[in-house]
């Protein structure tokens, strides 16, 4: 690797490209990247007055060169970068970096380009440019993205060092909502070697923005900003050379080292800025970071108790292993967003189970948890190939759990660790079992630090389980976990994490011995307790804790959740004041009602006459009123909601007392590939699901292969599928004729805004269903039920 | 730009097909949602103001790659010598408010998105009354978008590079042809420095009015 940095002198970039292509002609919308291959001379000519302004690193003009943006070119990736590599050379710059610029097309879930994908996109990129001295990835706001472009950097980059800068708003977050900790927390763990800010904002407004960076990162950080704002009347940005220079004074005093311009910026800005720089000796800086885990949005650091919720795991839950085999991820959502609401800092997140592909499954739960919270996960599973697919694509700085104190366990996990940045938990047991003295634990801590710590994963990454015994069968051990826990925190420094539930199994009032135990635990020196966060007594156990301990200053958090006002009251129930009935739940929308109801019902009845006798009669009758206009579709989706709570407590009886399910024919949803609306399709499905279809819902975005596919492995009579825009109405025939190819058993019925009855049988659906009431109508009629 | 302190609930009530006054529980569940979706917004705009002329492949914006073609456009922007270039965007807060929403149950999903959508509209309001303020005696037609008329929904990704949504707002275009995040608009509108016909937004040269669910009820999207 060559010695671009070094502590003693600055490193100095070139400043705008865009801005001088355009003061030579290039309109606003033009192809930069053309240039390299049809004014290559014009280009080393803006290079060599970068370098000749005092540049030591020049950026290929390829900001935006990747397939997709290239695509209308007509010319190649390789062709436009080999060119580029080979202009920004001619410069005699001493050093050429391969600028690489965001994919312009946004990520799942917001967008629809895959991980995958990007990394390809990306690979690409970096292998095109395999002359350049470096790689530079820049103006990035989504941290996904930039986490695809930096592994495929340091899978495919030959050891050359990597740079990346994001573009941060006053806010202090990018266009996506990337936090400053987040970016140096997931960047510095994946091994970049400089990080740092570029474009949005002038240099004033990024002091701030450059300050907290600097406490979070101990990497060389990277200053490129706009010369000013731009004006959206003339297009240009108001900064003076002189200006431009003055600004950078404050970010080399607090400690960035390597410098530059973007939009606005000419070789005068860089000149200004080189000569100032002359005056400086850059400063060295000692952050002290904490210990922390995160997404893209939300930083949580353990510098005290935070709580990790247990729940997505299928150990000795029937309906969460039913979920599973069914890739129910909504299940699977709805208990993270109960867990988050009960006040869950951090989820655990195990899929494992023997009948199911657990790497399939573990990347569709990261992918979908991440998509709808910002809460960090813990990825929780025991098979390396799902624990490396899940750090792949997890956004931010996730917890690994675990490893062990045996040399397999030590050779295979920590290794994924280092490469993806991640935390750990160690486990205080190897081949002999979990040792029975404090000491013996506190000795296995050790040797997985040391074994951390060679491989250089960070001390505070590194978070040791003493292991809680159960006090019904070794009672004497319980004391003997609790003092390793003080010595791992004491003597090792280290953070540490107990699942405490197990502490009481076998004994009578399991809630009372688990609670006093957290909190003996927690004095000892616990920082992340595994519990049922749903459960209130524990998650206010950890809160009184962090009170007393004074983590809680003025005891805002516990005044917030248990002073003052009192929980809402709840919905008022109807005026017959005695209990009401199903229907009449389901009919008022209201969801709890409909569960407990549901839940006392089937003491005395069986679930299918609850289904066809009050659910189905209930739904039908909304139906009507809706068809008539009596009620209107938010009341509709109301009934259905509290319909579907219904429903999902006569789930879980089924699947708690015998395998049958209620099941009146199987139906594939999809929203057509290209399209990324799916609410029309969800208010179908659940209308569907609530009249006992098992729906087989695809989301959205899904290619015309995977709605075959489906169609075929469930051998479904019937495929919904949906469509919002006048753009993906072609995809909705594509589908349906290779379904008419494929599955000639199959019917098809369409919807959405955009299309019309006539539409709907142009392109050969069977059906057209104006809502999602029609659909219901249209499946009796398919499925003769 | 600031959020704005609340969504305009009877319009995205509107949106979602509701006649008459939603009870007190529909009530409740709108304000919960109104909440999440206001704290996860970064609503934000840009905008180029450019001349321009009428050629024989329709408007051409000076100084960029951009041409506005067919005839509505250019009726729009008669008498008009230069015209604002706008692009609002609620952010990918608004994608994932209505992501988390979808997932606490669908009909919370369905009043956020409405809600985004109505948002949005209030947004680029704001958005138009901001840059006006900038050009006192100046006079505006009001905001047309690609999609509207003969305005061909292709001209998305021109606008977008005209005005670098991309780097200056984080909004992009999905292959096919979809602004994300989701809930952003692209509009011009006329600028003029005498009195210009304000027009009206209609459906004569809607492209959607043949299959428009506010029409079969006798209402319009914008009422």
């Amino acid at each position: 690797m060559i010695d671009i940095l070094n502590k003693d002198t600055f490193l100095i970039l070139d400043g705008g490209m865009g801005t001088m292509l355009q003061a030579m002609g290039l309109p606003l919308g033009g192809i930069p990247e053309l240039w390299n291959l049809e004014a290559p001379e014009k280009i080393t000519a803006i290079h060599k007055q970068y370098v000749d302004a005092g540049s030591d690193v020049v950026y290929t003009n390829t900001f935006g060169c990747n397939r997709l943006k290239m695509a209308r070119t007509g010319k190649s990736v390789q062709e436009l970068i080999a060119a580029a590599v080979r202009n920004a050379r001619n410069s005699g710059a001493k050093y050429v970096a391969l600028d690489i610029g965001p994919i312009g097309h946004m990520l799942e879930p917001t967008g629809t380009l895959k991980f995958e994908e990007a990394y390809d996109i990306f690979r690409e990129q970096i292998e095109a440019g395999a002359d350049a001295d470096l790689i530079v990835f820049e103006t990035m706001s989504d941290l996904l993205e930039v986490r695809a472009g930096l592994l495929a950097a340091r899978e495919h980059g030959g050891g050359r060092p990597v740079f990346v800068t994001m573009s941060f708003e006053e806010s202090g977050r990018t266009f996506t909502g990337c936090s400053i900790s987040a970016m140096a927390l997931t960047l510095e763990g994946l091994g970049a070697d400089a990080i740092g800010v570029n474009c949005s904002l002038g240099p004033e407004e990024l002091v701030p923005i450059v300050e907290e960076l600097c406490r979070w990162t101990t990497l060389p950080v990277i200053v490129k900003p706009n010369a000013g704002l731009p004006d959206p009347v003339t297009n240009t940005y108001n900064f003076t050379p002189e200006k431009f220079a003055a600004c950078i004074r404050p970010f080399a005093e607090m400690g960035a080292v390597v410098f530059g311009g973007c939009c606005g910026t000419t070789p005068a800005h860089i000149r200004a800025a080189a000569s100032l720089l002359k005056t400086l000796a850059p400063v060295e800086r000692h952050p002290q970071i904490p210990p922390a885990v995160c997404t893209a949005n939300q930083t949580v650091t353990i510098t005290e108790p935070r709580i990790i919720g247990e729940r997505i795991n299928p150990t000795g839950k029937k309906r969460f292993k039913q979920a599973l085999m069914e890739h129910d991820i909504d299940y699977i959502l709805n208990q993270a967003i109960q867990q988050i609401d009960a006040g869950a800092d951090i989820l655990d997140v195990n899929v494992g189970l023997p009948e199911i592909d657990e790497t399939e499954m573990m990347v569709s739960a990261v992918k979908a948890i991440q998509g709808i919270t910002d809460t960090p996960l813990q990825l929780d599973t025991t098979d390396p190939a799902a624990l490396e697919a899940g750090l792949r694509i997890y956004n931010g700085k996730p917890i690994v759990n675990s490893v062990n104190g045996e040399e397999e366990s030590l050779q295979t996990v920590l290794p994924l660790v280092k490469k993806y940045g991640a935390c750990v938990v160690g486990l205080t047991l190897d081949k002999g079992g979990i040792p029975k003295t404090a000491e013996g634990r506190f000795r296995i801590a050790k040797r997985i630090l040391d074994r951390a710590l060679s491989l250089g994963i960070r001390r505070e990454d590194v978070f040791i389980d003493c292991l809680t015994l159960t006090a019904s069968a070794e009672q004497e051990g319980v004391m003997e976990t609790l003092h390793a826990v003080e010595r791992v925190k004491k003597e090792l420094g280290l953070r540490t994490v107990l699942g405490v539930s197990n502490i009481s199994f076998g004994l009578p009032s399991r809630e009372l011995v688990t609670r006093n135990f957290l909190t003996m635990a927690l004095y000892a020196g616990l920082d992340l307790p595994i519990i049922n966060p749903n459960v209130e007594s524990m998650t206010a156990a950890v809160r009184t804790y962090k009170l007393l301990a004074n983590f809680d200053h003025n005891a805002v958090d516990f005044i917030a959740h248990y002073g003052g006002e009192q929980a809402a009251a709840p919905a008022p129930k109807p005026a017959s004041g005695g209990t009401m009935e199903l229907g009449a739940a389901i009919g008022a929308g209201l969801k709890s009602e409909a569960g407990t109801l549901t839940k006392a019902m089937l003491e005395t009845t069986e679930p299918m006459v609850i289904v066809n006798e009050h659910l189905i009669p209930a739904l039908d009758k909304a139906g009507a009123e809706f068809e008539k206009g009596k009620i209107f579709l938010p009341q509709l989706i109301s009934a259905a909601s509290a319909a579907q709570a219904a429903f999902e407590a006569i789930k879980a009886y089924l699947s708690a007392n015998s395998t049958e399910t209620v099941n009146r024919g199987t139906i594939v949803l999809a929203t057509v590939k290209g399209d990324i609306h799916d609410i029309g399709k969800n208010i179908v499905k659940i209308l569907l699901e609530n009249y006992g279809y098992q729906v087989i819902d695809l989301g959205k975005d899904v290619p015309y292969e995977a709605v075959v596919e489906a169609a075929e492995k469930y051998h479904a009579p019937l495929v919904g599928l949906s469509a919002l825009m006048t753009t993906t109405l072609p995809s909705m025939e594509g589908t349906i004729k290779l379904l008419n190819e494929r599955c000639p058993w199959c019917r098809t019925v369409v919807g959405g805004a955009v299309l019309t009855p006539d539409y709907a049988e142009a392109i050969g659906a069977d059906f057209y269903a104006k809502d999602a009431k029609e659909t219901v109508d249209i499946a009796k009629k398919v499925f003769q039920n | 730009m600031k959020t704005p302190q609340a969504v305009d609930l009877p319009q995205a009530f509107h949106f979602m097909g509701m006649r008459g006054e939603p009870d007190v529980r529909m009530w409740e569940t709108a304000k919960s949602c109104e909440q999440m979706l206001l704290a996860m917004v970064q609503p934000r705009f840009v905008y180029l103001v450019c001349p321009v002329t009428p050629a024989p492949e329709g408007i051409v914006c000076a100084g960029t790659t951009l041409i506005l073609r067919g005839k509505d456009i250019a009726a729009h922007l008669s008498g008009c010598s230069r015209a604002v270039l706008m692009c609002a965007t609620l952010s990918a807060g608004a994608d994932a408010a209505i992501r988390k929403a979808s997932a606490q149950d669908v009909l919370r999903g369905m009043m956020t998105d409405a809600m985004a959508s109505a948002l949005t509209e209030q947004v680029c309001d704001a958005a138009e009354r901001e840059i006006m303020d900038t050009m006192p005696g100046v006079y505006s037609t009001w905001r047309f978008s690609p999609g509207y008329g003969d305005l061909p929904l292709e001209t998305q990704g021109d606008f977008l590079r005209a005005v670098n949504a991309e780097k200056r707002l984080g909004v992009t275009l999905s292959e096919s042809g979809l602004c994300i995040p989701t809930k952003t608009v692209t509009a011009v509108f006329g600028l003029s420095e005498s009195p210009v016909s304000k027009g009206k937004r209609g459906c004569v040269i809607c492209s959607m009015a043949e299959h428009c669910p506010y029409r079969k009820q006798g209402g319009h999207c914008y009422d």
